[in-house]
């Protein structure tokens, strides 16, 4: 992995973060969410920890599930 | 080697339109199109039996999310 690569993930995970922050809509700030944790995921990738990366991969939809429930339209007191 | 530009490349460019789309429902084949390059890149990066596994993980796991976005977007808009 060398630095063009590593520029281009980390590319990712920042324009994901900086979405994160000026999205307005509330679903938009959920994408931006998963567009950081694509670009994370080539880090852990590229130093061998893939057991560490089986876990994040199973564990990171779950928390957006989690977080899922405020989104609603209907739930304004949320 | 320039298998795994490309496929950054792809990445890159597919978290810019998701970006830049005002659009909620079409920003969503775009990070579809951004979670598989990152799967594909996964296996580039590294030459182990365990990485097979780990971009399936990803794959499943980056699906489920999207997917459960999309349902929600799609069923979130119960109107009268």
């Amino acid at each position: 992995m060398d630095d063009l690569v590593v520029l281009l993930f980390a590319a990712v995970a920042l324009i994901g973060a900086v979405s994160v922050y000026f999205q307005r809509d509330r679903f938009d700030k959920l994408i931006a969410l998963g567009i950081i944790y694509g670009g994370v995921v080539p880090f852990i990738a590229v130093r061998g920890y893939l057991d560490v990366l089986i876990a994040v991969s199973l564990i990171v939809p779950i928390t957006t599930i989690i977080v899922l429930p405020l989104c609603r339209r209907d739930t304004r007191d949320a | 080697m320039i298998a795994l530009y490309i496929v950054a490349v792809i990445a890159v460019f597919a978290v810019i339109r998701a970006t830049l789309e005002k659009n909620t429902g079409r920003k969503l084949p775009y990070v579809n199109v951004m979670n598989f390059a990152v799967a594909g890149a996964i296996v580039l990066l590294l030459d182990h039996p365990l990485a097979l596994a780990a971009a399936a993980a990803y794959f499943v796991g980056s699906t489920l999310e999207a997917n459960a976005l999309a349902s929600t977007y799609a069923g979130g808009d119960r109107r009268g």
